[in-house]
């Protein structure tokens, strides 16, 4: 469904993504996992068009979407709910799951938002309330359903654990399993590893801006290498 | 006494309602692209000259004409974007900040060169007086605030009501996370300035209509412009709404009880008492 091939990302003289290839099929789960700086957010990023590919393909559903536009990516189905949560923090919470969902013209939009607060009671509870005064799980939480308002076919996730107490990280990968199980295709980059392998059907280890080693998130579980350099083992 | 602040107050709602839309315009601007653009009062007084141009000159009646204005005003708004401030999109801030200030000469030279030196008034024809109580309400001045007051309205129903709308609004918020809600952002700023720009013209139109309008006139609506924003908060539309009626109350008691002359002095003493006990300004957030 999307295929990286040899993709690379500078940022200005400096290649941070020296040729990485990632496949994702439909109704897959798949993990990226890595230190700090590994170049798994410019991947991510260079996929919806908000930094430029310098090198090599991004295909989506056989489509080439290199360098596309931001925007076209989003029409294509492609939808990312980013590193650091990034809500509108002026908007009200129903305002920022109405932008999720605005590249839609279809009638379902209202039953969507319904579904989204359903799904996540805390975000009826505060709708009217300005994004910024949630606390950091909630806007999390506000950041993943935003992303599902757009009906992707493929859903990029940026380290949704990232600063949450453990408690939290636990009911945010509760959430991610729930969109899982509902058919959703999931990329997710994850510093949580083993939450993130627990997950997964496969998973990539970026290091210095290469994929290392790839394969099903069990075996890479018990990969000597992985366990002791990121399960803590 | 009563009477007298009423009526002040009434005097001061109409020039308060072309301060709030050129406020408008301005914050919205800022919001979107960060940039201080001062050529938009003088771009403002230029729709004014053009509907008095087009009144006097070509005999189109006023209320053919100021759509034609305010269309006029759209397209110099796209113009301004695509030629003057998207080539310096990505520099150096200091260079979009002398873009708007050798736009704003190029503009005043153009209107100077067009329409000349002479003051202008845009003739109306309206001249019926109304009375409520003590108060009198020139038929003009009633028709300047219903308009700014609908317009104020539209404005706040697009933005927070439609799509484009709520994408001009999160642009300003998060133009990455924007990007990927699927918002074209390179056609914001067109709408912005688009419609910014209409609101300015609307506002010249009505300084032209109720005043008169002359060499200078946009800068100083463009200060007052700036002076509101900061008075209700940089940023917040209710804070420019509530600036620019507060600022135009003032000056109009300021000027029937103490002195014309001295209108902007307390004006702005007013706006500087305001932020020493208020830093954010009126509705601001506390930084
Ligand atoms: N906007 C930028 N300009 C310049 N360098 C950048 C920029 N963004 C990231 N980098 C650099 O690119 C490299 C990869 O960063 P990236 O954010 O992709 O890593 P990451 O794997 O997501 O790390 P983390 O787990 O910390 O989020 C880092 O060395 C970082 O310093
Ligand atoms: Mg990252």
């Amino acid at each position: 469904m999307l295929a990286l091939r040899d993709i690379r990302v500078s940022y200005g003289a400096i290649e941070v993504v020296h040729g990485v290839s990632i496949d994702v099929a439909a109704g897959e789960c798949v993990a990226l996992i890595g230190a700090n700086g590994a170049g798994k957010s410019s991947t991510l990023k260079a996929i919806c068009g908000l930094v430029p590919v310098s090198g090599g393909s991004v295909q989506f559903e056989g489509r080439d979407i290199t360098n596309a536009s931001g925007h076209a990516v989003v029409q294509a189905g492609i939808t990312m709910c980013p590193e650091g949560r990034q809500v509108f923090p002026q908007m009200s919470v129903i305002q920022n799951l109405r932008m999720g969902a605005y590249t839609r013209t279809d009638k379902d939009q209202d039953a969507d938002l319904a579904r989204m607060m359903d799904m996540f009671p805390i975000l009826r509870e505060r709708q009217s309330q300005a994004a910024g005064k949630l606390s950091g799980g909630e806007q999390e939480m506000l950041a993943i359903a935003r992303a599902l308002m757009a009906r992707p076919r493929i859903c990029l996730f940026d380290e949704p654990s990232l600063g949450l107490a453990p408690k939290i990280v636990a009911s945010v990968f509760e959430t991610l399993a729930q969109i899982k199980a509902m058919g959703m295709t999931i990329l997710l980059v994850e510093q949580n590893s083993m939450m993130a392998l627990n997950l997964a059907d496969r998973a990539y280890l970026f290091e210095a801006g290469k994929i290392v080693m790839a394969g099903p998130a069990k075996e890479m579980k018990s990969h000597p290498d992985v366990m002791r350099a990121y399960l803590g083992h | 006494m009563l009477i007298e602040i009423l009526q002040q107050t009434i005097n001061g709602l109409a020039i308060g309602g072309v301060y709030v839309l050129i406020a408008l315009g301005l914050t919205t601007v800022f919001g979107i692209l960060g940039i201080a653009h001062f050529a938009h009062g003088s771009i403002s007084m230029f729709g004014g000259y053009l509907t008095f141009f087009l009144v006097t000159s070509q005999g189109l009646p006023v209320l053919a004409a100021i759509p034609v204005a305010l269309a006029t005003g759209i397209l110099l708004g796209l113009l301004v974007e695509m030629l003057a401030y998207r080539p310096v999109r990505h520099a150096n801030h200091i260079n979009a900040f002398i873009v708007a200030l050798g736009l704003t000469m190029m503009v005043e030279g153009i209107n100077l060169q067009l329409f000349g030196h002479e003051q202008v008034v845009i003739p109306t024809g309206l001249s019926r007086v109304f009375r409520f109580g003590g108060i009198t309400v020139p038929e003009l001045r009633l028709y300047v605030i219903i308009a700014a007051i609908v317009l104020v309205v539209a404005m706040m129903v697009f933005v927070e009501r439609t799509k484009t709308g709520q994408a001009i609004r999160a642009v300003a918020e998060n133009r990455d996370a924007a990007i990927l809600m699927g918002v074209n952002v390179k056609s914001i700023p067109l709408i912005v300035f688009g419609i910014s720009t209409a609101l300015g013209v609307a506002a010249g139109i009505m300084v032209g209509a109720l005043f008169a309008i002359a060499p200078g006139i946009g800068e100083g609506f463009v200060v007052k412009g700036f002076a509101v924003l900061i008075l209700g908060g940089l940023g917040s539309f209710p804070g420019a709404i509530l600036g620019g009626t507060v600022l135009g109350i003032t000056e109009s008691i300021a000027a029937g009880f103490i002195s014309s002359a001295y209108k902007d002095v307390i004006a702005f003493v007013v706006m500087i008492l305001v932020l020493l006990i208020r830093p954010q300004g009126l509705l601001g957030r506390t930084p």
